[in-house]
């Protein structure tokens, strides 16, 4: 049998989770690096028409793998049951999605089987016949790539916009979905889960926030904050500011981005009229795309911006407010 | 709304007694610890039927961890160390020992070296040290000895009685920004100490209570200080010997201010630079960081630093005002040590082996106050006496009259200084008086609107980012952080001056003086002047420069939440 | 109830990180303080303590230098700590140090372990996870709030994008415990007193040594991360700006 590389696709309450697709292409990208056989499963109860969804892609095949047991999602139940499937099937590479759920069970998982998972990666590179994974340490000051030094199987997860989902290849034809039954014997699942809830947050984690929409002394008043916020909404993203923001209390503490407050690394840090002073760089710029809007060209935060415009955001927000929303609509 | 940090009220603190508390962990504190606790070992294995306890002597430290606000060149004049712990050299991190020094004076592109160094700054001898590291090893040795530092906590208000202080107020932890509990507030002790000793460094806010209460200073020089702002450097090899001092006085400063610079190379490669600015120059406008920031630019300088890398920077008052500027420091229950009391020689520009000394000194009478139970104002009086007749009193009454002897302008101290070398220090008579720093800042008014010849220290620097750099880039290169959510500690009596007045009549020089950024003048149209006095206190350094230099003396820096601060590692 | 806190000493958030020679790892000649993940999850530990009565045990492994965790865990309440001091337990993989743990407390009866939420060095949140599986205890993650049941405890579970769970689990059970969930209480200078002659049990590498085996996973290389990308200038007027930035959110990075 040929080395075969596994991407366990995530879903809840029979949708999948977007970035599984992520997790899919780079799964594409490593199987064509290295020759080995892709695969994908899909964990739950009755998933196989997910599995179809996952099948349209360029897979060579998707397992459904199914017990009534694993729904809902416990970290006994999955843990046992991607054990008996990877036993059995004997893949040489599992990839999967950092979300809370994989975060959850993985290292259990791993554990139980004697190996051991690298986490949070964000990308991967061939050298000589080894795989090195690539991951951020220490909140994103350096990077560190990361080898294996045991036998298959082999756990990795990837951080969220590691990859690009939109480009996972679609399959010449539908590849032919199995559905693998597992036993989960009474006792093995001893957590309890209540129904999933959702609850307005009373202090906001940037650390966990996708899009970040961030504010500095360019935004003038308390007033103007606002449209940072009507922006912040239409994206789906959190609003923040730099230090003076806070101090002067237009925003609570806890949006604060800097040495003095949170560091976050974010798929998207849009920067309004912050100056870029080296207090605040480093709470963000590990985030994987930066937008800056300022009206000095000399600002500092342009180093690090990918995108830049030397212009009044009082001039450009409305109208990205207003684009953004259409984009949205239109999709 | 600005609300300031003050103990709270009403409330019920804990109590903890306590035999001696030694407020601040640098070296004067901690050479005092040590020779305690030597002493009462000593006492301890001859005396077994009348044993003395180190249980309850503590040293309250309100950096995070020991050394962290220890900042200084510096070079280490041994010989007290010798005297604390003899062989000290083979286990105490020392860079490097003093091979070579020279002393410059610079003109903006020129510079004409010394022919013989001037015989105060020579260093041979000496040791080019880290004080930060060397405070923590110290620190190390306090610890081992059983004595209890406790480090993250602020020596807030003194306690008294009457006359007789009775003890140290540790500072309240979980105050918001508007003076009220949090949810995790913890009042602070009041420790009941017998003997509580002020080794605060330079400034002291506990001595400034004390000679507030007491007027203590009636009858001495006021003190004046000078700002020292350091930037530790990683050179390219071969730049600088290890263990070569250079001294550099002149330009950028006119004969109008008072100051010069320092480089030492330390080891690995590290040089330690800086620039003391005396606090008493005239324009309101001037930039102590700015000032270092042209001086890196002179040649010679620069050429040293080319290819570096600026790795910490740093700042911190310093006393100038010596022997005459000291206040009596024993008293009923209390004494003062090291740069709180002013024992520094400004000529050798050193202090830290006097710190020592008089930690030592200290220790001494408060072994004798334990031993007969008795810390009254007779029995630590001892103390003053010991100074007297040490070798503190005769290295600095050499040098009485030195920093004075500069009030009119730099050719007029040099000439000064000589005759004083001649004549055991006295020069022209036996005591030179003083004026305070801030008495010599002369309002907008009074000078050019351009700055005349000190235009190019007025202001803050721009920075190019690799040889200079704003201030802003430069304080976050010291490590410093607090906590956010707290009072401000800086305590402006009354900001109205701020916001009409000063703002006029100097242009508020603490946007200049303040090293880290804490004062702003922000627009607020509801305001005469448009402006209003704003604070970011957590940029705060402790250099207590604030305190020292503001035209009304009307603010009062008092320690903040315990545990922040900057953080001197390696400095 | 008995709580264990495990807890990691981490460089300072803002230390200067420098590779060390083989660079592999950074240079150790920076600050240390407590992984601030850890503080919420011992913070969490004393609150169960002071609710329910029982103990509170902190762990580490590292250095000489880590003690200053537990002697701080130790001055803000807890009341026993063991320090797994052998510089052989430093740069030990997540499923190692789980194995020298779950060996240093085999003696022990927990009712409840309680990690922080990852560390912020490495930051790969697993150590939690692998102790449960290597003590046979069930096991939660990112958890708000702990609740006494009949059954043992009833958990509050984050999830993403603002969803939560609660979680009905028996004992003994291994936690992970977000941060931020309550205010961090300071130690006094009683505490800090009283730390000094509360038990610490040193445990050497020779002790546990059988249960640990080389790590499964090696860094080859630790670097700065390069930039490689170029600053793009959008320009033109508002409108066309706007659009031109929003055919960037959707292309190139896929928020749209």
């Amino acid at each position: 049998m040929s080395d075969s590389i596994l991407v366990v696709v995530e879903q809840r309450e029979g949708k999948l989770n977007r970035v599984s697709w992520e997790t899919l292409t780079a799964g594409q990208a490593l199987a064509a690096e290295t020759g080995w056989t892709l695969e994908a499963a899909i964990v739950g109860s009755a998933v196989a028409d997910l599995g179809n969804e996952v099948a349209a892609k360029k897979v060579a095949k998707v397992y459904a793998v199914e017990s009534p047991n694993l729904e809902p999602y416990t970290p006994d139940a999955f843990s046992a049951a991607l054990k008996q499937f990877i036993e059995s099937k004997q893949p040489k590479l599992m990839l999967m999605p950092h979300t809370y759920q994989v975060r959850d069970f993985i290292p259990k998982l791993a554990t139980a089987m004697g190996r051991t998972a690298i986490t949070d990666c964000i990308g991967y590179k061939k050298e000589g016949g080894k795989l090195l994974f690539t991951r951020q340490m220490f909140q994103g000051k350096l990077a560190a790539d990361v080898s294996f030094s045991c036998d298959a199987p082999w756990f990795v997860t990837f951080q969220n916009g590691a990859f690009r989902g939109d480009k996972a290849e679609a399959g010449a034809s539908a590849a032919p979905v199995e559905t693998v039954n597992v036993q989960l014997a009474d006792g093995v699942i001893r957590n309890k889960p209540q129904e999933v809830f959702k609850e307005a947050k009373q202090a906001v984690d940037l650390t966990q926030a996708e899009i970040i929409v961030s504010v500095g002394r360019g935004i003038k008043e308390q007033k103007n904050i606002e449209l940072a916020k009507q922006l912040a909404e239409a994206l789906g993203g959190e609003l923040a500011a730099s230090r003076p923001i806070c101090d002067s209390g237009w925003l609570p503490m806890d949006r604060q981005i800097g040495s003095s407050g949170q560091t976050v690394a974010p798929k998207l840090y849009l920067a309004l009229g912050i100056s870029g002073a080296i207090q605040h760089i480093v709470g963000m710029k590990g985030s994987r795309t930066i937008i800056a809007i300022n009206k000095d060209s000399e600002a500092p935060i342009f180093e690090i911006a990918d995108y830049a415009v030397v212009g009044s955001l009082f001039d450009i927000v409305p109208p990205l407010i207003e684009e953004v929303k259409k984009a949205k609509a239109g999709s | 709304m600005l609300v300031f940090r003050k103990p709270i009220e009403n409330i019920e603190r804990p109590q903890m007694p306590a035999d001696v508390v030694i407020v601040g962990g640098g070296p004067a504190g901690m050479a005092c610890a040590l020779r305690l606790s030597q002493l009462i070992d000593a006492h301890n294995s001859t005396n077994p039927d009348s044993q003395l306890s180190k249980e309850n002597i503590y040293v309250l430290e309100k950096a995070r961890e020991v050394g962290q606000h220890c900042l200084s060149g510096a070079l280490l004049d041994p010989r007290s160390m010798r005297e604390l712990l003899p062989g000290f050299e083979k286990e105490a991190p020392l860079d490097a020992e003093v091979t070579n020094e020279a002393v410059y004076f610079l003109t903006e592109k020129g510079k004409f070296k010394f022919p013989i160094t001037p015989p105060p700054l020579r260093d041979h001898g000496n040791y080019v040290i880290s004080l930060n590291r060397f405070v923590k090893w110290l620190g190390s040795k306090v610890e081992e000895t059983g004595i209890t530092i406790f480090t993250g906590f602020a020596g807030s208000e003194l306690l008294f009685d009457g006359n007789r202080v009775t003890g140290v107020r540790t500072d309240d932890k979980g105050v918001d920004k508007e003076g009220h509990p949090k949810s995790n507030f913890e009042p602070g002790y009041d420790l009941q100490a017998k003997v509580v000793i002020l080794a605060e460094g330079t400034r002291g806010s506990l001595t400034k209570q004390l000679i507030a209460k007491f007027d203590l200073a009636k009858d001495s020089n006021p003190q004046t200080y000078g700002q020292g702002i350091k930037e530790l450097w990683e050179v390219p090899s071969g730049r600088i010997a290890s263990g070569e001092v250079i001294y550099t006085m002149g330009w950028p400063l006119t004969t109008r201010e008072y100051g010069g610079a320092w480089i030492y190379g330390g080891k690995d490669n590290i040089v330690s630079l800086g620039f003391v600015t005396g606090l008493d120059y005239p324009d309101p406008r001037l930039d102590p960081q700015r000032v270092l920031q042209d001086f890196k630019q002179h040649p010679f300088i620069a050429r040293l630093l080319e290819g570096g890398k600026m790795i910490r920077y740093g700042a911190k008052s310093l006393p100038y005002g010596g022997w005459w500027a000291i206040p009596p420091v024993a008293g009923d229950g209390w004494m003062i040590l090291g740069d709180s009391a002013g024992f520094l020689n400004s000529q050798r520009l050193k202090g830290i082996h006097l710190a020592i000394k008089s930690g030592m000194l200290a220790a001494e009478a408060a072994f004798e106050a334990l031993k007969k139970d008795d810390s009254s104002a007779a029995m630590l009086s001892g103390f003053q006496k010991k100074v007297e007749s040490s070798w503190i009193k005769e290295e600095l009454w050499k040098v009485r009259n030195f920093h004075q002897g500069f009030e009119h302008g730099f050719f007029a101290g040099l000439l000064h200084a000589g005759i004083q070398q001649f004549t055991g220090g006295r020069g022209l008579r036996n005591r030179y008086a003083g004026t305070a720093g801030y008495q010599h800042m002369k309002k907008l008014a009074e000078l050019p609107a351009d700055g005349g010849p000190e235009a190019h220290l007025l202001g803050p620097a721009k920075g190019d980012g690799k040889l200079t750099f704003d201030k802003l880039t430069d304080l976050y290169h010291s490590g410093t952080k607090h906590e956010e959510d707290q009072p401000a500690h800086l305590v402006i009596d009354d900001t109205n001056i701020c916001n009409t007045r000063c703002v006029k009549e100097y242009g508020s020089p603490c946007q200049s003086f303040c090293p880290a950024n804490v004062y702003e003048m922000v627009d607020d149209a509801e305001q005469p002047n448009g402006k209003r006095i704003s604070l970011n206190p957590s940029n705060c350094v402790h250099c207590k420069t604030c305190d020292i230099a503001d035209p009304y003396q009307i603010i009062t820096w008092v320690p903040p939440e315990g545990g922040g601060g900057p953080n001197y590692d390696g400095m | 109830m008995k709580i264990l806190v495990c807890m990691k000493q981490v460089p300072q958030k803002d230390a200067p990180l420098k590779l060390n020679e083989s660079g592999a790892w950074i240079r150790e000649d920076v600050s240390y303080e407590v992984n601030e993940p850890d503080a919420y999850a011992l913070e969490e530990a004393l609150r169960q303590k002071e609710k329910h009565g029982g103990e509170v045990v902190v762990i580490t492994s590292g250095p000489a230098r880590a003690q200053q965790v537990l002697r701080e865990a130790l001055a803000k309440g807890a009341d026993r700590a063991i320090h797994l001091e052998d510089n052989a337990f430093v740069g030990l993989d997540a499923l190692n140090t789980g194995r020298a743990f779950a060996a240093a407390i085999k003696d022990e009866q927990f009712d409840l372990i309680f990690t922080g939420l990852q560390s912020d060095d490495y930051g790969y949140a697993q150590t939690g996870v692998v102790l449960a599986e290597l003590l046979g205890w069930p096991h939660a993650t990112i958890i708000m709030q702990i609740e006494k049941s009949d059954a043992g405890i009833r958990v509050k579970r984050e999830l993403e994008a603002g969803f939560f769970q609660f979680v009905d689990m028996p004992l003994p059970a291994v936690l992970t415990i977000q941060s931020g969930i309550n205010k961090l209480r300071y130690a006094t200078l009683i505490g800090i007193k009283q730390a000094k002659n509360k038990p610490l049990r040193k445990v050497a590498m020779a002790e546990v040594q059988s249960a640990v085996t080389g790590n499964l996973q090696k860094i080859e290389r630790l670097y700065v991360p390069l930039k490689t990308k170029n600053t793009e200038f959008l320009e033109g007027p508002a409108g066309e700006v706007a659009r031109k930035l929003v055919d960037k959110l959707r292309n190139e990075v896929r928020v749209l």
